[in-house]
This record gives structure tokens, C-alpha cells and sequence, in this order.
């Protein structure tokens, strides 16, 4: 331990060496995917200069780029959370559409509440909807031994088809309509408009809209951080993750942990899809789900599971998301290309875990760095 | 340790597996076919034309969709042809999330567009509010039909009960067995009523007595356009009731019942179908054993003569109707004579200049 120690690089150097991995599988990726534009006849040049100023090019750019960045922070915080703990929940999709059908169900209700009192409820809304979809994994884990990507990808679909359901606009045959589905809409499968009262209030141009969701992501990453390094349940969470046989012999509530976790990532999943209906869908339609919960993923690893992390790796696939119309307005380079790069750069995320894996190295600096980080953590 | 370690790497495994197939190719060349041939040279560009920029937002999905995205910017680039254009000056961008409809349009507004064509009813709502805060940009909505006219919108709706009609006169003429049939999309769907209506009545038009066996889809919106094997099984139920010509109007519904026309025409027994929209001749090349015509919706003029409007100021807010027509024939011209194709002709002016009635009333 102490040879360990002293080998430990500073701060500073600890910092750049955990920026190396993402900054360098966010390099290739661009590369492959200028060689792919190019060998498509395509300039990559004009095209990455269409994508820089559609996400950062003017203010109504910017905004655009952290409108897209505040669901992704959720999201990924909510898988790192649950890798914390040695969960793997693939489930954020899921948990982020019953997020957003138990916001969109308050908040098509209650005309005439005060707005800062019915924005809160469709808010807790959110978090019992995705609380519930994040306990169910939890608990089939501790009770039955269930492994929990298992059961969150399948109740990924269940959460889609639920959803889906609420909005239904009934058949010829006689089918009724869903609960939340909206008459004047006649054949299409949608909620009314959100009232204005349980809308999140706007800044700057409302023409840019950009929400108040983007401080609460901000508050939530703090807090999660504090949660999971400065707390005691956080520091369990931590040790169930890193070793679940000394956290049981060091006589720590493994059950209530798991349990714990997977209901914090079923909340933040959750508030991801009640924020986006509060603050800038403003309604539910099936198709409304996308790609977030999955992008979490990427987000999550690309950020090396810390929450500040998360925030620039958010920022980051925010930025590629905003920027790709313009890129096509200017390059005429098709948007898959941005969904090839994401998916580029969670393969060179993912690639040196998995090879560290397969190899089972021993990973010197990683893992012992992060052990005495959790015993300082732990201690203070 | 070891088999945690291993459930791990099986899960990641699985989740690169899945995010890589969910990968669609990377970027095919995009260029769409641009088929019309300069028929026209271009006339001299005037001083103004070369700032007039037009941009097309689709809906979700390609601009080469053999569908109403790619029959929009083919009118976009007629149009954009016939003013003689220079060819930068329309772009579109292809929507990869319905959530990005209004920032994609603003796109073309921030670039100081003249005329942005929004595609396909789910677009409605966003267009009509750019509308609102941009009166000095013209919008031509496809499919959008206007409940309320903006002078700066034209919602571009087709009377689909003539073209439904069309249809039917054919094939009455073509009908041996004086049995006919159309396999339909739900009936929650307007356009799809006023094409199976005018099926009907077009066919009476021409044989009062015959038979026409139309079935409507029984789901939902979510299935009733996509479940081609419906859409084969109720085609293979009318061949087997002894109708020879077959309506199919559903998108991939209506398309599995086209193909199943199209197998027993293989196989030798005299039928044909009618496909439905744009010429499903060149969208669906497996239908082509039976496929006489189809009932199309005429986007790409329509679109092209709107943006010719809106350079001479002349925009029509409100609702405008593109023209409906059946599309060529092909391999079948000679099974229609040509009195019947004259008959066509006259049918058509007489429904435009509303000498004809469709007997659609929604």
C-alpha cells in the first residue's frame, strides 16, 4: 500500500492522466469519422465547421447545445451511479420515459394551481415515476438474485409500450384511448399541452428555450458528488461496487445498498424526462423517448463514472446532437455520422475496460489510486 | 470476483453489440437522384434571384425516401431549376428527432431563407409557429392542412377523392370479373376515406353494378400503415373472391397487398394492382408484375410551382390543392386501350372544373 502510495502522481497529474482515455477516444472517433466523410466524397473540414458553429457558432448555438446537454447529464449520472455500486442499469431509458408520463399526467392536471407549486409536483412526479422503475431492478436483485441488466432492459420495453399506451388514440375496433391522450388530436397518438403553470420558467430569449432545468442539472451533479464521495452511504455504495465480499464482512447493508442505488439512478433518470417535458417538450408523444437513456451510457464511461466528468462528457454529445443539423445545412453530410462517432467513442471508452478485463490486469494505478481515494473519502 | 467480472464483460459486450447494430451505415452519398433533365435552359438569373434561397426540413427519416420527402425536394429543385437558381441556394436538413422540428426550420430563418418547405403533417404545429414569428418568410407545409390561413403559409393538400377516383374508373375498364378491390390504412385517417370513397364511386362510375370489396386495417395509427402481411392476407382473400384488380392504399400495408397481386400475376392469372401517393413503379419495383398506375399525389410540381409564387410575391396563404393524377402506365400501356385512356383525360378535367363529383363529402 505504501509502495503504492508513493508511486500515486500528483493531483494535477492524476487529473490529465483521467482525461487521457476520453480525450484521445474522442480524437479517433472524429478521425474515423473525417476518413468516412471523406471516402464518402464529403469535405470533413466544412462539415466539422458546420457542426462547431451549429453548437457553438452564435447564442441561440449555445443554447441549443446545453438544452441538449441537461437530459444527458441526468441520465449519465444515473448510470455512474449505479457503476459505483457494481450496477450496470441499462434501464435509464425506461425509467426516463415513466419520468416523463408521470410528469406529463400532472402536468396536464390541475388548472389553476400556483406555478411554482405545480412545477414541484410534475418535478416529484418524475422522480416517483422513474424511483419506481429504478426500485423494481433493486429489489429483484436483492430477492431473487435477478441480474439487473436483465431486468432493466426488459423493462425498458415495458416502459415504452406503458408509455406508449397512455397516449394511445384508440382503434376502429372499439379500442379505448389511453388516459393521457388528447382528443383534439383526433388520429395522432399525443398528450395535450402541459399547462403553463407546470411549465419551467425560461431564460434570457424565450426563443432560445433554455430552461431552468439546466441550474437543477447543475445542483443534482453537486449533490450526487457530495452523495457519493462525501457521505457514508456514499462510501458504501463505493465498497459494494469495489468489493462486495469485504463490504459484507466489514458489515455493511449490501441488500439496502443495491437497493438504494438503483432507486437514486431510477430518480435521475426519472427528473431527465420530467425536466424535458417541463421545460421543452411542454408534451408527451411515444417517439419522445430517444436516444438519452442509452447516451447516458456512453456519457457515463466517457466521463469516468465522476459526476464533473459527466458534466463535460454531456456537454460534449450535447455539442455533437446541436451541431449535426447545421453540419448537414452546410456540409450536406448526412446526421448519422454523428451517431457513428457516439458510438465510436463509447467503443474506445469501453474498449480498455473491457481489454483490462479480459486480460485481468491487475491495473495498478486505477484501482489502488481509487481504494485509498475511498479510505480518504471515507474518513473525511 | 471472477464471475462478476465476466457478467460485466458479457453485459458490455452485448451493449456495444447492440449500439453498433443500432448504427445505421455511415452517411450514404445523399445527393438525390435529380432525374429531370435541364428541359429548360436556365433563364438569365436576375439581380434578385441569386439572393433567393429556398431550404426543405423533412420529416423524420431521408431525403431519398422514395416517399414524400424526396418528391418534396425533387420540387424544391425544379423549382429552384425553373427560376434558374444557382444551386447553392437550396439545402435541406434531413430530421433525425421530432424534437428538433422548430430548431431545424429555425436554421434556414437564421440563414436568411426566403421559402422553407416543412414536410409531413407532424411538422404542422412547428411551421405554423415559425409562421407566425417570421411573416417575412414564406412556408409551403406538405400535407399540412390549414385550420386557420396565414398569408405567409400554404398548406399543400391533395383531393385524394379524385385521385381515388381515377383509379377506380381504370379499374372498372380493366375488371373482367366485375369484382375489384382495395386493400386500405385505417379509416382514422382522412386522406385514406376520401381514397377508398372515390375508389368506389369512380368504379360505379364506369360499371354501376360492380363489386367492390374494400377493407380498412382494424389496429391502430401504430400498425395500420405498416403491417404488410394484413395487407397480403386481405389481397389474397379478395383474388380468392374473384377480384382481379386491387387498390392498395396504406404505405407498407398496402404495399404487402401489391406484392401478393403481384406473385399470382407471376403465376400467371390475369390481374393488376394500383398502387397509391407516388409511382410505386420506381418505389416498389416488386409490385411491378401487376402494376398498372398508380394514384398520386403530384408533390413535386405542386412544390415547385408554389416556390415560383413566392418569388413573384404571388404566394397563395391558406390552403392550396396539388393536382392528382394517376402515373404512366408502363409495361401495361397497351392492356388499356385508348379510348379509356382518353376517358381518363376527360374524367379528370371534369373533376378539376368540378363538372364531375367525386361523391367524397368529409
Amino acid at each position: 500500500m505504501a509502495n503504492a502510495i508513493d508511486r500515486r502522481p500528483g493531483r494535477l497529474g492524476r487529473f490529465l492522466r483521467s482525461l487521457l482515455l476520453p480525450v484521445a477516444a474522442i480524437l479517433i472517433a472524429l478521425a474515423i469519422g473525417a476518413v468516412a466523410m471523406w471516402a464518402f466524397g464529403d469535405d470533413p473540414l466544412v462539415a466539422y465547421r458546420g457542426l462547431w458553429s451549429g453548437a457553438f457558432g452564435d447564442a441561440r448555438a449555445l443554447a441549443r447545445t446545453v438544452r441538449k446537454m441537461v437530459p444527458l447529464i441526468f441520465t449519465g449520472l444515473s448510470v455512474a451511479v449505479a457503476f459505483k455500486a457494481g450496477l450496470f442499469n441499462i434501464g435509464a431509458a425506461g425509467q426516463f420515459l415513466m419520468g416523463t408520463v408521470a410528469a406529463t399526467a400532472v402536468g396536464i392536471s390541475f388548472p389553476g394551481m400556483p406555478a411554482p407549486l405545480h412545477v414541484s409536483l410534475a418535478l416529484l412526479a418524475g422522480v416517483v415515476g422513474g424511483l419506481v422503475w429504478g426500485l423494481i431492478p433493486g429489489l429483484l436483485k436483492v430477492y431473487t438474485g435477478a441480474h439487473e441488466v436483465i431486468v432493466t432492459i426488459m423493462l425498458n420495453y415495458v416502459a415504452a409500450l406503458l408509455a406508449g399506451w397512455t397516449v394511445y388514440a384508440g382503434g376502429t375496433e372499439g379500442q379505448s384511448p389511453g388516459p393521457l391522450w388528447d382528443p383534439t388530436a383526433r388520429a395522432v397518438s399525443e398528450s395535450p399541452d402541459i399547462l403553463e403553470s407546470a411549465r419551467l420558467p425560461l431564460f434570457f430569449d424565450p426563443a432560445y428555450r433554455l430552461h431552468a432545468g439546466v441550474l437543477l442539472a447543475l445542483a443534482v451533479v453537486v449533490f450526487i458528488w457530495w452523495l457519493i464521495y462525501r457521505t457514508t452511504i456514499g462510501f458504501e455504495i463505493r465498497t459494494v461496487g469495489l468489493n462486495l465480499k469485504a463490504a459484507r464482512y466489514a458489515g455493511m447493508r449490501v441488500a439496502w445498498t443495491v437497493v438504494f442505488t438503483m432507486g437514486i439512478a431510477g430518480i435521475l433518470a426519472g427528473l431527465a424526462g420530467a425536466i424535458e417535458t417541463l421545460g421543452v417538450n411542454w408534451k408527451f408523444a411515444p417517439e419522445f423517448g430517444g436516444q438519452v437513456g442509452f447516451d447516458g451510457i456512453t456519457v457515463a464511461l466517457l466521463g469516468q463514472t465522476h459526476p464533473f466528468g459527466i458534466v463535460l462528457a454531456a456537454f460534449l454529445f450535447g455539442a455533437l446532437d446541436a451541431g449535426a443539423a447545421r453540419m448537414q445545412f452546410e456540409s450536406g453530410v448526412a446526421q448519422d455520422i454523428i451517431q457513428v462517432i457516439q458510438a465510436l467513442v463509447l467503443a474506445f471508452v469501453a474498449a480498455p475496460t473491457l481489454i483490462r478485463l479480459l486480460f485481468r490486469m491487475e491495473a495498478e494505478e486505477f484501482e489502488v489510486t481509487t481504494i485509498s481515494q475511498t479510505w480518504g473519502g471515507g474518513s473525511g | 470476483m471472477s464471475r462478476k467480472r465476466l457478467f460485466f464483460l458479457m453485459a458490455l459486450l452485448t451493449l456495444l453489440a447492440l449500439v453498433l447494430a443500432a448504427c445505421p451505415a455511415p452517411a450514404a452519398p445523399t445527393a438525390p437522384a435529380q432525374e429531370q433533365e435541364a428541359a429548360a435552359p436556365a433563364e438569365e438569373a436576375a439581380e434578385p434571384l441569386a439572393e433567393f434561397k429556398v431550404g426543405l426540413v423533412t420529416d423524420v427519416g431521408r431525403i431519398n425516401d422514395r416517399s414524400f420527402n424526396q418528391s418534396a425536394w425533387e420540387g424544391v429543385l425544379l423549382g429552384a431549376e425553373q427560376l434558374g437558381l444557382p444551386e447553392d441556394n437550396v439545402k435541406y436538413i434531413e430530421t433525425v428527432d421530432s424534437k428538433d422540428y422548430a430548431d431545424n426550420i429555425q436554421q434556414f430563418i437564421d440563414a436568411g431563407y426566403d421559402v422553407i418547405v416543412t414536410v409531413g403533417f407532424a411538422l404542422g404545429d412547428a411551421t405554423v409557429e415559425a409562421a407566425k414569428a417570421n411573416p417575412g418568410v414564406y412556408f409551403i407545409g406538405v400535407d399540412q392542412f390549414q385550420a386557420e390561413a396565414l398569408p405567409n403559409v400554404a398548406g399543400l393538400i391533395f383531393h385524394e377523392d379524385q385521385a381515388g377516383f381515377l383509379a377506380g374508373v381504370l379499374a372498372a375498364h380493366l375488371s373482367e370479373t366485375d369484382i375489384i378491390a382495395a386493400v386500405l390504412g385505417t379509416d382514422l385517417v382522412p386522406p385514406v376515406v376520401a381514397f377508398k370513397e372515390g375508389y368506389e364511386n369512380g368504379a360505379r362510375y364506369i360499371k354501376p353494378d360492380i363489386t367492390t370489396i374494400s377493407t380498412y386495417h382494424p389496429g391502430g395509427l401504430d400498425v395500420a400503415f405498416t403491417d404488410p402481411e394484413w395487407g397480403a392476407a386481405t389481397a389474397r382473400q379478395a383474388l380468392d373472391q374473384g377480384a382481379d384488380v386491387i387498390f392498395g392504399a396504406g404505405g407498407i400495408t398496402g404495399n404487402g397487398a401489391l406484392q401478393e397481386v403481384a406473385a399470382a400475376a407471376q403465376a400467371g392469372q390475369r390481374v393488376y394492382c394500383i398502387g397509391v401517393d407516388t409511382d410505386q413503379w420506381y418505389t416498389l419495383p416488386a409490385a411491378q408484375p401487376c402494376l398498372v398506375s398508380s394514384a398520386m399525389k403530384l408533390i413535386t410540381p405542386a412544390v415547385a410551382d408554389l416556390i415560383g409564387m413566392a418569388f413573384q410575391g404571388e404566394f397563395p396563404g391558406g390552403n392550396y390543392y396539388g393536382e392528382v393524377g394517376l402515373a404512366p402506365f408502363h409495361d401495361f400501356e397497351d392492356d388499356v386501350p385508348q379510348e379509356v385512356k382518353d376517358q381518363l383525360q376527360e374524367i379528370k378535367q371534369g373533376l378539376l372544373e368540378g363538372t364531375i363529383d367525386t361523391g367524397y363529402n368529409p
